[in-house]
């Protein structure tokens, strides 16, 4: 791959980081131990199935980079390198994890038609952004917060509703993706 | 869209970025390797102290650092109730003092001078093929393009109460990162035109 | 600057020698997406003021595509010769803007040539304030206006010293301020240009126009008549009853 392809690249990384920050924007619900239930997920798996492994796995680093530069663009406007260490910060960690996972699958997964293109996207969420990040939010918990595996467990079913939908709107979006730009190369497929 | 950065000139803002990123890194990983209280205890003192120092640069972050005191109340509270007061105190003493010190480096430094700090720590990977010129522009881009989103958000949200009444919402997520994508594939050939000759 | 090496070469820099700028393309056909938008295209640009105008859809920004290198001909050669590089400014500044200060944004058109981050941005800032635009140096993007912004992309085109610049309609989003600043600028600059616009009064007085229709030169010639020969088509297929 020539060096031009990684330059082309470049907008759509930054692209993705960019939406996690304004899917930061929009309100969130703090709940115990300061887990917080935000739309970014959506943003992670967004990342993993539009831009495949390789390069949504480069859109959160950029993201969580920035995030450690000073820049409030958790949602709640928090920044900087403090939230790295919070309790909740495994679930941060998690999220390029997360995605490298979502789009490893989408990659993997039938995107013949819209259709299947979106429960491909479903699928890869749902074990990508959804179980990959509880697991390493499990394990932040329990190392950082020094909970047990019980309580931390406990803790993180209460937020596996909410991510499902989640997943739910990243089929969604993928399905009008898939519809209206029927070119796109879902799981970074051809970058 | 600002910056944590606070304009309130306090004395760590004059330290170098790469000073204060450094004992940040390394004081912060000394206290991860110990579980004495006669050291956290101290040393989340001091934290609190330094930050408490900054007056009113603080205020900007207030509701940062004030959700870390509720976490590591509510993780103090959990332990006490596992009958295990100290595991509580010694995580949550041990948390305070590097989120503190994360904090108070947010507030004095710019985002730009960290930037640059870090470009100068990873130049030498350079040499392994690794373009750590890159980070700064896709910084950039990120920034440029969070703006741009609000902005078509916005005139998409225009363009749908115009027609239904109401606004868009989650609705409009789909034809943003349409009308987004399309942007990235510009934004792809002003780059490779002014970087790729 | 050598030639950079690429498999396939179908448009070729040659650098050095000559004083002016010259633009070959020799039967060039290209195809995007699954349309032929040129077929067996010749032009030979030399002048130094060069217009572009035709319907939407006739090729121009394609032209422009294949001159600056971002589309490859199927078939045919697009030849560039000329002391230095070929810039182009596109349509919408938004997503032609990097950086979300000007000085760093034209900071960028100097990294090219191997300067690091901070001189180019010092390099800048000197260059801003030699034209009397220290001001602008440290304002940030998002608090400049459409006009503003378009003149950041004019700015960094300058900055750069490319031989060569390609305006894709530069006029469509400017007031009638902006277009007479712009059209100033032109007037001024030393580079070889070529511009395309649908407000043909900014080129009417250029030495050479080129209408464009369907991917063929439909006419080719003084600035003048071309354009008058435009409009009067435009008016005879406006009238007909569709």
């Amino acid at each position: 791959m020539n060096v031009n392809s990684s330059l082309r690249a470049t907008p759509l990384i930054a692209l993705f980081a960019a939406l996690l920050a304004v899917l930061g924007l929009i309100p969130k619900i703090d709940l115990p131990l300061g887990v917080p239930i935000t739309l970014q997920t959506l943003g992670v798996m967004l990342a993993g199935c539009m831009l495949g492994p390789k390069r949504g796995l480069q859109a959160l680093l950029l993201f969580l980079f920035a995030v450690a530069l000073g820049l409030p663009l958790l949602s709640g406007g928090r920044g900087g390198l403090g939230v790295f260490f919070a309790p909740s910060s495994g679930y941060l960690l998690g999220w390029p994890l997360g995605a490298l996972v979502t789009g490893w699958l989408m990659a993997l997964l039938p995107s013949r038609s819209p259709r299947s293109t979106s429960v491909s996207a479903f699928i890869a969420s749902a074990v990508g952004g959804l179980w990959v990040v509880h697991v390493c939010g499990v394990v932040g918990l329990v190392v950082l917060a020094k909970l047990t595996w019980e309580q931390a467990l406990l803790g993180t079913l209460t937020f596996v509703p909410g991510d499902l939908i989640k997943c739910g709107l990243c089929a969604m979006v993928v399905h009008t993706v898939a519809r209206g730009m029927p070119d796109w190369r879902f799981g970074g497929r051809t970058i | 869209m600002g910056s944590l950065y606070s304009e309130h000139r306090t004395w760590l803002h004059g330290v170098p970025a790469g000073l204060k990123l450094l004992v940040l890194a390394l004081i912060g990983t000394a206290l991860f390797f110990t579980d004495r209280v006669a050291v956290l205890l101290p040393s989340t003192l001091l934290c609190g102290l330094m930050l408490a120092s900054l007056g009113r640069a603080t205020l900007g972050a207030a509701k940062l650092w004030v959700s870390l005191v509720i976490a590591c109340l509510l993780v103090l509270g959990f332990h006490a109730l596992m009958h295990q007061p100290m595991l509580g105190i010694v995580s949550a003493l041990r948390l305070l003092s590097t989120a503190w010190m994360g904090v108070a480096l947010t507030l004095t430094t710019r985002y730009t001078d960290l930037l640059d700090v870090f470009e100068r720590w990873l130049s030498p990977l350079a040499h392994l093929g690794i373009r750590v010129d890159r980070v700064a522009l896709q910084l950039a881009l990120m920034l440029r393009f969070i703006d741009h989103f609000f902005g078509l958000w916005q005139r998409l949200d225009d363009a749908h109460r115009v027609r239904t009444g109401r606004p868009g919402g989650l609705r409009l997520l789909a034809p943003l990162t349409i009308q987004m994508l399309r942007s990235a594939r510009r934004v792809a050939d002003t780059l490779e035109l002014r970087l790729g000759q | 600057m050598s030639t950079p090496p690429t498999s396939n070469p179908p448009t070729t820099r040659l650098w050095g020698g000559l004083e002016g700028v010259r633009v070959q393309l020799e039967q060039v056909t290209l195809v995007r997406g699954g349309t032929t938008v040129f077929e067996s295209l010749n032009l030979d640009l030399t002048e130094r003021r060069i217009g572009l105008i035709g319907d939407n859809g006739a090729g121009k920004s394609s032209l422009f595509r294949l001159i600056c290198g971002l589309d490859r001909p199927k078939t045919g050669q697009v030849h560039v010769h000329g002391p230095s590089s070929v810039g182009m400014m596109f349509q919408n500044p938004d997503e032609q803007i990097i950086f979300p200060t000007v000085e760093d944004e034209l900071g960028l058109s100097l990294q090219a040539s191997g300067l690091s981050r901070q001189a180019a941005r010092t390099r800048a800032r000197e260059w801003l304030l030699a034209r009397g635009l220290g001001a602008w140096a440290e304002r940030a993007i998002g608090s400049l206006s459409q006009g503003q912004r378009q003149h950041v992309c004019w700015l960094s085109l300058l900055i750069a010293s490319h031989g060569l610049l390609l305006l894709d309609e530069p006029f469509s989003n400017l007031d009638l301020p902006g277009q007479a600043q712009l059209d100033r600028e032109v007037s001024e600059a030393t580079q070889h240009i070529i511009l395309s616009t649908h407000v043909l009064q900014h080129i009417r007085h250029f030495e050479r126009v080129i209408w464009l229709d369907a991917g063929a030169v439909r006419l080719d010639g003084p600035g003048h008549a071309v354009c008058m020969a435009y409009e009067a088509d435009v008016a005879a297929r406006s009238a007909r009853p569709t």
